[in-house]
């Protein structure tokens, strides 16, 4: 059984503190050993990395006697909006994953972001567990910014995941809690799957399995890897963005995420009040459907999905 | 003053977005041009009264005939949160200032952003009316951030008496006055009042400073008379002072008072019990330049940012 503790306590004004707890995993010896941070909820209003957390916990219950290292779950790091549907720090507004590293001598989201960071300090792995937002269904993936390539995407290779998406750096995402981990030396890997607000048994379990994975490779868990599928690498393509040319209710004609042909019909954006449909929205190159809309109401730009193509010069 | 819609975004269900736009002075004016940014925000109430305040004021003084450049004010770019009591855009929750300098193949906001900015470049002059991004309430400030071609000699024509100096932080790089300054526009902020409110007098002063700014920078010709010689000011200069415990936040001072070592500036009490919880003194000589404005305070929150006379002596005395 884990050891659960409050990890970081801030005051509230009337009678409660705002909390972040922690369930840690660590064999009777704890020196010269690995640690690993499972992290979920920065975002209030994603609740897959939850059940992933439940399924970990469960499997270390059950094996105790495989743990070699330290493994730390934080399930809720936005513990006052999982709780309320409210994916940033409610009463601020914040996002609380565009102000890290965060400051001890700023306002609540920014302790809270610093707290978040000191507490981690230290660990060698973490995973940060994101399920995209309410709008887009995402398959599981891991999201690298490309000055980390090197060093991250041999161990997204292990966490059994369909696709690797290295990016090119932006600014903005220097605030992140994994841009601030990366920094301090902790190799951090941030997965999205998913979408907010629900929860897929399926991708929890397929997780679970790479986290399984990952430990075994780095000697966190004595237990032999596991057969994990090869995640599809984004250098080798490129990625079409299918964006809402007018606004309406998006019906789409694909349940899924799966592989498509170019030309082949994703969904329609319709008029509710008219009844007419107002565009057909058609794959602009064939690839594998990594990202669609899971919210029907759409505005002109809104993004209706994301297809990986390999480049072979006949894509847009 | 000419009228007209700088973007118009069809909605599914609700009546269009529109951002208007209002001009004045003449089409090939040889004088400065300058743009103006009121409310981007749902809840930056004191920034729509004072774009909109100059929007009559200049047309009055367009009439006159004294108008030597040419002024673009767009009072509400955010009005779709305006009307619902949102703060960001409505459906998905971004914040239009997180946007620039947009992308116009992207997602709905960063279209917006896009089709504000192809407008707003080439401007001589840019000013955001910016309300802050906390619960708190300031002193009207310019904020004015370092991105290499930002330019501190225009702002001080305001007259304003604080100016906030320095270098940006990530998140700026995604905001207005960075890509503004990037395109060249001699960019700032004045960022002032409490979210969600009209202060009378704040908006008074931004007002003023506005129309001292056009006058000395030619753009409008009109007396105006003298403002303050601004201090500029780094978070070094100012001294912190920190809720030690949530509860019933009560000021007993307010933006702008200068105050000694050791004054009562705010006391907490326990929100159930009624018991005072602390008594919160200022650690230095100086003036009250922010102080949070909520009833209701945390645990750490900055109540107070104090511009410090001894830290200004201090940083002073090493320059020279
Ligand atoms: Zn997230």
């Amino acid at each position: 059984m884990g050891l659960i503790e409050e990890v970081i306590t801030i005051e509230l004004p009337v009678g409660e503190s705002f909390r972040i707890q922690r369930c840690r995993y660590a064999p009777k010896k704890e020196e010269g050993i690995k640690r690993i941070s499972i992290v979920s909820g920065i975002h209030g209003d994603e609740l897959e990395g939850q059940y992933v957390c439940f399924l970990l916990g469960q499997w270390l219950r059950n094996n105790p006697d495989k743990i070699r290292g330290i493994i730390d779950i934080y399930p809720a790091i936005n513990s006052l909006g999982i709780d309320s549907i409210t994916r940033s720090i409610p009463f601020y507004d914040v996002d609380l994953n565009r102000i890290f590293p965060g400051s001890k001598n700023d306002f609540l989201p920014a302790q809270i972001a610093d707290g978040v960071v000191n507490i981690m300090k230290g660990s060698d792995f973490a995973i940060d567990i994101h399920s995209s937002n309410v709008f887009l269904r995402e398959i599981p993936q891991v999201r690298i910014a490309k000055s980390q390539e090197e060093i991250l995407v041999p161990l997204a290779n292990l966490l059994n995941i369909d696709f690797v998406w290295v990016h090119d750096a932006v600014t903005v995402l220097e605030s992140t809690f994994a841009h601030a981990m990366n920094t301090i030396g902790t190799k951090t890997l941030v997965v999205e799957m998913g979408v907010g607000m629900r929860l897929g048994k399926a991708y929890g379990h397929q997780l679970l399995d790479g986290l399984l994975n990952l430990m075994a490779h780095e000697g966190i868990l004595d237990i032999e890897p596991l057969a994990v599928r090869m995640p599809i690498q984004s250098h080798v393509g490129e990625v079409a963005y299918l964006n809402a040319a007018c606004p309406g209710l998006f019906v789409p004609a694909i349940e899924h995420c799966q592989v498509i042909e170019k030309g082949s019909v994703v969904g329609h954006i319709v008029s509710a009040l008219s009844g007419e449909v107002m565009d057909e929205v058609i794959a602009p190159i064939s690839g594998m459907l990594f990202t669609i809309r899971a919210y029907p109401i759409v505005y002109e730009g809104s993004l209706l999905g994301r297809i990986f193509g390999k480049t072979n010069g006949d894509s847009q | 003053m000419k009228r007209f819609d700088i973007v118009s975004l069809e909605s599914p269900n609700r009546a269009p977005l529109r951002i208007e736009g209002f001009l004045f002075g003449e089409e090939n004016t040889e004088g400065p041009s300058i743009a103006i940014v009121g409310a981007m925000s749902g809840d930056h109430i004191n920034q729509l009264y004072v774009a909109s305040g100059l929007v009559e004021y200049l047309r009055i003084k367009e009439e006159e005939g004294k108008i030597s450049g040419r002024i673009l004010v767009i009072p509400a770019v955010n009005a779709y949160a305006l009307n619902m009591g949102e703060k960001n855009w409505p459906l998905d929750k971004t914040d239009l200032n997180m946007m620039f300098p947009g992308y116009a193949q992207g997602e709905t906001t960063q279209r917006i952003a896009s089709r504000l900015f192809e407008t707003l470049k080439g401007y001589d002059y840019g000013i955001i009316l910016e309300g802050r991004r906390d619960q708190g309430m300031c002193l009207p400030y310019v904020k004015l951030i370092q991105s290499g071609y930002e330019d501190l000699e225009c702002v001080k024509d305001l007259g304003m008496g604080f100016i906030h100096y320095r270098p940006h932080e990530p998140v700026e790089t995604a905001m207005l006055q960075y890509n503004w300054q990037l395109w060249e526009t001699k960019a700032f902020s004045i960022v002032f009042g409490k979210n969600g409110s009209i202060d009378q007098n704040d908006t008074d002063q931004v007002h003023t400073a506005i129309v001292r700014f056009l006058s000395k920078r030619d753009i409008l010709d009109f007396h105006v008379f003298e403002g303050h010689k601004s201090n500029i000011l780094d978070p070094n200069r100012i001294t912190i002072v920190k809720a030690s415990r949530a509860g019933i936040f009560i000021s007993k001072v307010r933006c702008g008072t200068a105050i000694k070592k050791g004054e009562v500036v705010g006391v907490i009490m326990d929100a159930l019990s009624g018991k005072k919880l602390e008594k919160m003194l200022s650690p230095c000589e100086g003036i009250v330049t922010c102080q949070y404005a909520h009833p209701l305070i945390f645990q750490n929150s900055i109540a107070f940012r104090i511009a410090s006379v001894e830290l200004c002596c201090q940083i002073d005395a090493k320059r020279e």
